[in-house]
């Protein structure tokens, strides 16, 4: 059955990686009747959750692709998308936050706020992702969800509010009171399947007045009717509701649930809470871009009636072939109607539609705008948008982040260099900060990434799923050069070999550029070049930059004007406006005082206060900058920048040095400029290297 | 060239004067004022005219977060780099992120000596030679003695300027005939020197009221701008 616009929600499950995210999930999916028997992440019995698919994530005990699953709560259709949790495959979380309308934050409720719980906040907020937060593991030693609560306001700035209090913790753990409704909820049966409804303990009772009271102090100022209630000593639930719902739409309130997943407690709770706070796909706005019109956005209309858009948000191999989740946010995708893929400029049929459950799937005939669905055997990469024939839209571009790592590939044979190629292409296609190419010079294929975990999984997968053997070579840090200073260049290329020769002169400087990569600016008057060939000029340009003099690596941030130039009847041509401005970049290059600019990481220590001076002094040999380190009592957290190329081992480093109780983060933060030695070293192994 | 132009100009040379050469390694200051009147403020111009010297800053905060501390640093960087050249202040803003670190604990939760004990890990073993620590936040109400002399002979084992914000709150009177902050008097024996900021029709005055063993001058010929948030002449 096709589900109501207004009865759907599209959500994420976004965490610190061990927080619990998949035990909750699994949870959900057994509570709404997808799932006959409950499993754990690392479970004994061999089998694992079911929405952790992959082999490699079974026994690495992490969730490594966004595989979306549909279950109903009620009359309500949810589909959750299985969000990643470590930082280096960052690009499926920014992908999966893309096209959901809500989140539930998974805390940890003695972990609390920790530095990846930081970069996924910062990710919803990036994406404007409504959230709920959902304390979890209350039957742990050292559970404090009040903690944690206070942690989401302090230390990420959120109005979060509590809307439940635990009925004892750690191993007493027995259920909830609920603030709304002012009743405990016990989680009775083998399974926690039932819900009992009792009067709040005696002794809870103060308590739970003076939260409710706090939470209804917080709420109501997103509901004038709700404050005068309060006033008036006549609030109802469905006043509070209402005014939760509009704050967290808004993204101006954060209401915290909390439970134990693995103790069954909590999750019907939740539930109901991502259908009462949690936006339906047409309370949320969505935009395209018009491909032909250069900044025009169209807003999209939430009407199943409209002209079809889609967008391609994740790509899967399956033994039937490429499977490619889908997310409508206007019009329907009927089986056997007609698709046209914006960025290929080809149409296709849709064969199969399905409604996926983790490994399961329903065949369906239709579905509409706010939906989630798969597409069976389309040829296309992720970020594609879909549209009726006749549109011409795509969705926003993911931002994506350029990769900061490389390394080379060899195959061990025949075989294993096919399938080595078809992992290549199939992996590329998934994920665009994966990339992968043939180095022209040395022959070898090179992939890059966004850290040394991130290739490393691609790697195991080869080995894994496409029994590829393969040899790696040393990671390789993505180096760029850059200019300090202006210069100008005045360069005439001239050949004269017997047949018709070339000529062709470029005069004007290169600059330093910031915040870009190149800008070519043509201000020749009165035709000195011929405008057909100012495009050759640009192009020699271009290819000028691709490999520095210094150290051969890209050159970025660089502003060239052309101010002058001559040109020949007979000898000039597309071929010698090239090579003029290839020459004449290298010319003024020399002068324009080149450096070398190295990837600078972001990266954030957690761990016991006790190993501060290990982790200090080991961030300090790394050539890394301190910025900042925030104490909670037994807990630390140091954040600092440190070069890329000083990062590889650190995590075993760290493990050695903190008896492996402390745990770090990386993403990419900018470049910055090599000091000298580093810069002499790169500049030396180059020349070696062009010698041999 | 532009650095020593803005130590050399800086205004915070009179409030040196007025301490024969500034605070000296081994002493303690205190900012006292109400809430709200700018004790942030000084102490960030302060620790950026230490930046400015290339001196390496640590600044202790024991109430905002770390990013509230950074946009404080990044506001009064750009007021006093207004109307300079970019390149220039791009350059010496990130020579002062590479000498400045920021340490957040929680007053409650981190005892003074593990405080210090971290503080001293990040010059140690941090390799940060830091000659100025700033503690902002800290409060004196909740604090004792005992404490601010561990501090003070840190610094004096570590060769450090401390110099301290204190929130003087509560009713009226904040301050003793002599002017000195009440809930400072246990304090007094630990504080080299002592400055005091009121308010008064819009101005906000500095007043230097302990001096090390010297007299002190009381009103100093400095303000705090609200505009600019700068300490102006």
């Amino acid at each position: 059955m096709k589900p109501d616009i207004m009865n759907m929600r599209n959500i994420g499950i976004s965490a610190h990686i061990d927080s619990g995210k998949t035990t909750l999930t699994e949870r959900i999916l057994f509570y709404c009747k997808k799932i006959h028997k409950m499993h754990e992440v690392k479970g004994k019995d061999g089998v694992g959750a079911t929405m952790d698919s992959m082999e490699l994530e079974r026994e690495r005990g992490i969730t490594i692709s966004s595989a979306s699953t549909n279950v109903d709560w009620f009359d309500h259709s949810i589909n959750i998308i299985d969000t990643p949790g470590h930082v280096d495959f960052t690009i499926e979380v920014e992908r999966a936050l893309r096209v959901l309308d809500g989140a539930i934050l998974v805390l940890c409720s003695v972990g609390g706020v920790q530095s990846q719980t930081i970069t996924v906040d910062r990710q919803l907020r990036r994406y404007n992702v409504p959230v709920l937060a959902f304390v979890n593991k209350l039957d742990r030693v050292g559970a404090n969800p009040i903690k944690v609560k206070n942690q989401l306001a302090e230390s990420l700035n959120h109005n979060a509010v509590l809307m439940q209090l635990p009925i004892g913790l750690e191993d007493s753990l027995r259920g909830l009171v609920d603030l709304v409704r002012m009743k405990a909820l016990y989680f009775d049966g083998p399974d926690g399947e039932r819900i009992r409804v009792e009067d709040i303990p005696a002794e809870m009772f103060d308590e739970a007045r003076a939260r409710r009271e706090e939470m209804l102090d917080a709420v109501s100022m997103f509901s004038d009717e709700l404050m005068e209630a309060v006033l008036e000593n006549r609030v109802t639930e469905d006043l509070i509701k209402a005014a939760v719902r509009r704050g967290t739409i808004d993204r101006k309130l954060i209401p915290v649930f909390m439970g134990s997943a693995y103790k069954n407690k909590g999750i019907q709770p939740l539930l109901d809470a991502v259908v009462d706070y949690l936006p339906n796909p047409a309370e949320v706005e969505n935009v395209a871009h018009d491909i032909e019109e250069v900044g025009k956005e169209v807003k999209l209309a939430a009407d199943p009636g409209a002209p079809c858009v889609a967008l391609a948000f994740k790509l899967e191999d399956s033994v039937y072939g490429q499977l490619t989740y889908i997310r409508i946010y206007q019009g329907s995708v009927r089986k056997g109607t007609e698709l046209y893929n914006t960025r290929t400029s080809k149409s296709f049929r849709v064969g199969r539609l399905i409604r996926m459950h983790a490994d399961k799937m329903d065949d369906i005939d239709e579905a509409s705008c706010g939906d989630i669905v798969v597409l069976f055997g389309i040829e296309c990469a992720s970020g594609d948008t879909f549209t009726d024939p006749g549109l011409n839209l795509t969705m926003t571009s993911i931002y994506v982040p350029e990769p900061v790592i490389s390394l080379a590939l060899t195959p061990a044979d025949s075989k294993s260099s096919n399938s080595m190629a078809k992992a290549l292409n199939r992996f590329t296609k998934e994920d665009p900060t994966f990339r992968s190419f043939v180095d022209p010079e040395s022959k070898e294929t090179i992939i890059k990434g966004m850290g040394e975990l991130h290739l490393d999984v691609y790697i195991e997968r080869m080995r894994r799923e496409y029994k590829a053997a393969v040899q790696t070579g040393k990671p390789q840090v993505a180096y760029r050069e850059t200019i300090g200073e202006p210069a100008d260049f005045d360069y005439t290329h001239k050949k004269q070999t017997g047949g018709a020769g070339q000529f062709g002169k470029v005069v004007g400087r290169i600059e330093p550029l910031a915040g870009g990569n190149f800008e070519f600016v043509n201000s020749i008057k009165g035709g000195k070049i011929p405008r057909e060939f100012i495009p050759s000029c640009e192009k020699g340009f271009r290819h000028a930059l691709e490999k520095g003099p210094l150290i051969g690596f890209p050159i970025t941030g660089i502003k060239v004007t052309l101010v002058d130039g001559q040109s020949h009847d007979v000898d000039s041509s597309d071929i010698a406006f090239q090579a003029a401005a290839r020459e004449a970049f290298k010319q003024a290059y020399h002068r324009a005082k080149p450096f070398v600019l190295e990837p600078i990481m972001k990266v954030s220590v957690e761990g016991p206060a006790e190993f501060l001076g290990s982790v200090f002094g080991s961030l300090n040999q790394r050539r890394g900058v301190i910025v900042s380190s925030v104490e909670d009592g037994q807990f630390a957290r140091v954040d600092a920048e440190v070069p890329l190329s000083e990062m590889f081992g650190y995590s075993t480093v760290l493990r050695t040095l903190t008896q492996g109780k402390a745990e770090f983060t990386m993403e990419f933060l900018k470049y910055g400029r090599a000091p000298a030695h580093v810069a002499e070293a790169l500049k030396a192994e180059y020349e070696d290297k062009k010698k041999n | 060239m532009v650095k020593t132009w803005l130590v050399k100009r800086s205004p915070l040379r009179i409030l040196e004067n007025a301490l024969q050469g500034g605070l000296g390694k081994g002493n303690l200051a205190v900012l006292a004022s109400r809430k709200g009147i700018g004790k942030t403020a000084c102490l960030v111009h302060i620790a950026l005219d230490r930046l400015f010297q290339d001196r390496p800053i640590i600044h202790v905060s024991y109430a905002s977060r770390v990013d509230y501390i950074i946009t404080w640093y990044e506001d009064i960087f750009k007021e006093i780099m207004k109307n300079r050249d970019a390149k220039a202040a791009a350059e010496i803003h990130d020579d002062l992120i590479r000498n400045r670190v920021i340490m957040n604990f929680k007053q409650d939760a981190a005892r003074t000596d593990r405080v210090l004990q971290s503080i001293e890990a990040m010059i140690t073993a941090g390799k940060f030679a830091a000659d100025t620590i700033i503690v902002d936040g800290y409060d004196f109400g909740a604090g004792t003695p005992e404490d601010l002399r561990k501090f003070r002979e840190f610094g004096l084992k570590l060769g450090l300027e401390l110099w301290f914000s204190a929130s003087l709150r509560g009713e009226a009177p904040v301050l003793d005939e002599k002017g000195f902050p009440l809930v400072l008097r246990p304090f007094l024996d630990e504080i080299s020197v002592l400055i005091t900021m009121d308010s008064r029709n819009d101005l906000v005055r500095l007043s230097l009221i302990k001096n090390k063993d010297a007299p002190a001058p009381g009103e100093l010929p400095l303000k705090l701008d609200p505009r600019t948030l700068l300490i102006a002449e």
